[in-house]
């Protein structure tokens, strides 16, 4: 008996439920939100509905989301880099170099203090304030007063700790949002100073690319500490009103952060992967420069680009006999020299003349 | 007027003033992102540059896995934003010409972006603005054209870009005088 043909294992595929792979991960995902609040809510029974337009806003943002990182990883090179850095991510190294990349931005400290300094108050005060904010909007963290005086926090459905309400912890609690801001608004503060110090930076800045985003952080940022203000000094003066427009800056600037500067953020993890796969390609075999013999790259890496550029319709054989893909990058640039003069540079056994200039 | 960089390779008397210059460029952080090559070092003196031919269909802005390499509506191809550069290194490996350089220490590329911030008003980029030997030239299409015409060589022989290239350039490259035979008093 033959009933599990092969040809029955392809349409049994969950995939083949869905129309795309963007209704399959808007599916799972819209799902696994729905769940986890279940749960964390007791039945939907501590729903905070103060902030539900945030929670519409987030599924409108993973619409984008999606859309944005669905179209990007199907790039061939993106493919390759997102299939390979998967397999590759159980590696030793990868703790650090996930750590160095994602959390401590070593590479920002390589290319300035200051710069450094600023993405370390930006980046860890937007976590720091998603830390917060996702889990009180899908309900996964609330508080309850069962005893007056005394704050029970409550973690996806389970109570994790009482605290007295005029503690430390409580303290920190109400607060982490107006921490967040402060490290946000200076952080933004000392980027918008670079921009309109640094020459550099001005020659190649545009409105909408470098500054827009930073306006909404300090958008978002400004009016969420007004609400704190307006709660301790004003008696809760126009607090609905501001409430209101602070949620909009949230949600427009989640809605636009899949298509901008800040797209950096969800695609920034695909360059541990881009670590890991030089490291470990350049420990199995690396690539002998057909000209010189030196190595230069992994041999996965030079076949790979190859591929690539075959698939976008760009081949580089040459008549030599070599893919430029082959050649160490002084030995590449030689031998376009030697196309142009005729002589074969490339051939000579010297060393390429000082090429750097001091500034 | 829309002008393009052009290159007569063999005018260049190797004194590397674009090289230095290319460090002053706003956005290039003091290092230079073009080559100046001895053609053949232990015989004579003749150099030729080499830079970023801003090709139609870029090999390094294709191989990029993050879209970090984008075109410009002029048509240069610009370095890698600073934000979206995984450091992956493939453009290195793309590029026909061996152009893009990589910091290891920034986790960064960058290459020549044919000083942007200039050319995107019509002001020529700063190694073509310092070339002493009219190696470097920033011309309008018909003053190109000129140059044809000027260059006419019954073998069919002008050559911009194609076919001493891999693909259609932005920039136009040229060798008149080794093609035509004339000595130059460079």
């Amino acid at each position: 008996m033959q009933t599990n043909t092969p040809l029955n294992k392809k349409s049994d595929s969950i995939n083949n439920a869905f129309a795309s792979k963007f209704a399959k991960s808007m599916f799972l995902t819209v799902s696994a939100i729905v769940v986890l609040s279940f749960i964390a809510t007791r039945m939907f029974t501590h729903v905070d509905l103060n902030l539900y337009g945030y929670m519409v806003g987030t599924i409108v943002f993973i619409g984008g989301f999606f859309y944005r990182f669905i179209a990007w990883g199907e790039r061939p090179p993106t493919k390759i880099f997102i299939k390979k850095g998967l397999k590759l991510l159980k590696r030793k190294s990868t703790p650090k170099t996930a750590v160095n990349h994602l959390a401590i931005y070593d590479f920002i400290k390589n290319r300035g203090l200051y710069r450094w300094i600023q993405h370390i108050l930006i980046g860890w005060g937007c976590v720091l304030a998603c830390l917060v904010t996702f889990p009180l909007v899908f309900g996964w963290m609330y508080f309850t007063m069962d005893d007056m005086g005394q704050y029970t926090i409550v973690l996806m459905g389970m109570d994790l700790m009482t605290v007295k309400a005029d503690g430390i912890i409580a303290w920190f609690s109400y607060n982490a949002l107006n921490i967040s801001a402060v490290m946000v608004i200076s952080g933004v503060c000392m980027a918008l100073y670079r921009r309109l110090k640094n020459m550099q930076a001005r020659a190649e800045q545009k409105f909408i690319y470098d500054f827009l985003p930073l306006y909404l952080l300090i958008f978002i940022s400004v009016t969420g500490l007004l609400l704190t203000v307006q709660n301790v000094w004003l008696h809760g003066w126009m607090q609905p009103q501001m409430s209101l427009i602070h949620q909009f800056s949230v949600i427009v600037t989640l809605i636009y952060l899949p298509f901008g500067k800040l797209a950096h953020i969800p695609f920034r993890p695909v360059s541990v992967f881009a670590r890991n796969y030089r490291e470990h390609y350049a420990e199995q075999e690396e690539k002998k420069c057909k000209v010189c013999g030196d190595h230069f790259v992994s041999v996965e890496q030079s076949n790979d680009v190859i591929q690539v550029l075959g698939v976008n319709a760009i081949e580089f054989n040459m008549e030599d006999g070599f893919n430029l893909a082959e050649l160490c990058l002084p030995c590449r640039r030689k031998y376009r020299i030697s196309r142009f003069s005729g002589f074969a540079t490339h051939q000579v056994k010297v060393k390429e003349a000082n090429q750097n200039a001091k500034g | 007027m829309k002008k393009r960089l052009y290159l007569e390779l063999e005018n260049c008397i190797g004194c590397r003033s674009c090289l230095a210059a290319c460090t002053q460029c706003g956005g290039h952080e003091e290092r230079n992102r073009n080559y100046v090559y001895d053609v053949n070092p232990l015989v004579n003196r003749q150099t030729m540059p080499l830079m970023c031919l801003h090709c139609v269909n870029p090999a390094c802005a294709r191989s990029c896995p993050a879209q970090a390499i984008q075109i410009h509506e002029t048509g240069a191809v610009l370095s890698a934003l600073v934000e979206k550069c995984i450091g992956c290194q493939n453009c290195t490996i793309a590029c026909p010409y061996g152009i893009p350089k990589f910091d290891t220490e920034q986790n960064l590329m960058y290459k020549c972006d044919l000083c942007i911030d200039r050319t995107k008003d019509g002001i020529p980029p700063m190694c073509a603005s310092v070339c002493p030997s009219n190696t470097l030239q920033w011309l309008t299409d018909e003053e190109i054209e000129a140059k044809q015409k000027q260059f006419n060589l019954d073998n069919g022989k002008w050559v911009t870009s194609m076919p001493y290239l891999e693909g259609e350039t932005n920039v136009r490259v040229n060798l008149p005088g080794i093609l035509q035979g004339v000595t130059k008093l460079f």
